[in-house]
């Protein structure tokens, strides 16, 4: 598996799409709960953190319990930790809860790149 | 040898830019590139600051808030330019008429990337702001998708692109000069 993250708007897509020769196809873009582990890529994990906080559930359990369907994915996330701590409590948890899955994910990834302007500097 | 330098607030991004521009120039024409219009006493006085840090440092500074190309108009393109910020010059682009302009950050990509080809020597500023745990309004997304396309095509344009940190210098592509 990879990790890829970086802040906002990037171009970590189109890293991991040339690095990875990934189609249109192969990306399952997470906007809730559920994630297509059937696609090679997963992108914005970060939603799929902030629907678990939304949903009272915990993201790195839903990737334990799955943990053989995305053992040679891309996983790409939104980093969210650099800003100032947020006044709403939804949100902050939302960054504790991305931070913690993706230490989880870094933890077991065969490569873990962070993407600065379109560029990688690789951490793993 | 043109330079992208980006990075968090006060980590050191003007410093070293400022070092980086005198020692590309070397004998050759110095340009600071200054692009905030300045609206607030906070403002002229980071003004004020900043000049006073490249004091003595042999810049000669123009001032350029919009039309980034215009520049050209007067300098020397054998010379070294330090501009510092696209930030800034974003922020005017976007909101100095009477609406916003959506297509500021696409200009801004490629105005930077035609100045980055046309010169010998770069040094372009800019912030990274994408990193933070918020969900923004409509026009505040749109600032920072407009200048993140124009970071990327700067750092796609430019022979080196850093990012800096507490201080340091993490080298994404390309080498430091001499």
């Amino acid at each position: 598996m990879v990790l890829i993250i970086g802040g906002a708007f990037q171009g970590k897509l189109n890293w991991a799409r040339e690095t990875y020769a990934l189609a249109d196809s192969d990306v399952f873009s997470c906007s809730g709960l559920e994630i297509d582990f059937s696609r090679r890529c997963v992108y914005h994990l970060e939603e799929f953190t902030l629907a678990c906080v939304d949903a009272d559930a915990d993201p790195v359990a839903c990737f334990e319990a799955h943990a053989e369907q995305w053992a040679d994915s891309v996983l790409i996330c939104d980093d969210v930790s650099c800003g100032v701590v947020p006044m709403s409590a939804r949100l902050r948890l939302w960054r504790n809860e991305t931070g913690r899955l993706c230490q989880y994910l870094a933890a077991h990834a065969d490569r873990v790149s962070r993407i600065f302007c379109g560029l990688e500097q690789r951490l793993k | 040898m043109t330079i992208f330098l980006s990075g968090g607030a006060k980590n050191g991004k003007s410093s070293l830019a400022q070092d980086l521009a005198v020692r590309l120039a070397g004998d050759g024409a110095l340009y600071y590139v200054a692009t905030m219009i300045p609206v607030d006493e906070e403002d002229r006085q980071r003004i004020r600051r900043h000049v006073a840090d490249r004091a003595g440092m042999g810049f000669e500074t123009i001032e350029c808030g919009r039309h980034i190309f215009d520049v050209l108009d007067s300098a020397d393109r054998n010379g070294t330019f330090l501009l510092d910020s696209v930030t800034a010059l974003l922020m005017n682009e976007m909101f100095a008429g009477s609406h916003i302009d959506k297509q500021a950050g696409e200009r801004c990509a490629s105005d930077l990337a035609a100045f980055i080809r046309s010169v010998n020597n770069a040094v372009i500023v800019s912030d990274a702001i994408y990193s933070d745990a918020e969900r923004y309004d409509e026009i505040t997304e749109l600032y920072r998708t407009s200048l993140a396309m124009a970071d990327r095509a700067c750092a796609a344009e430019c022979d080196t692109v850093i990012e800096m940190v507490a201080g340091q210098p993490i080298i994404y592509k390309g080498g430091l000069p001499e």
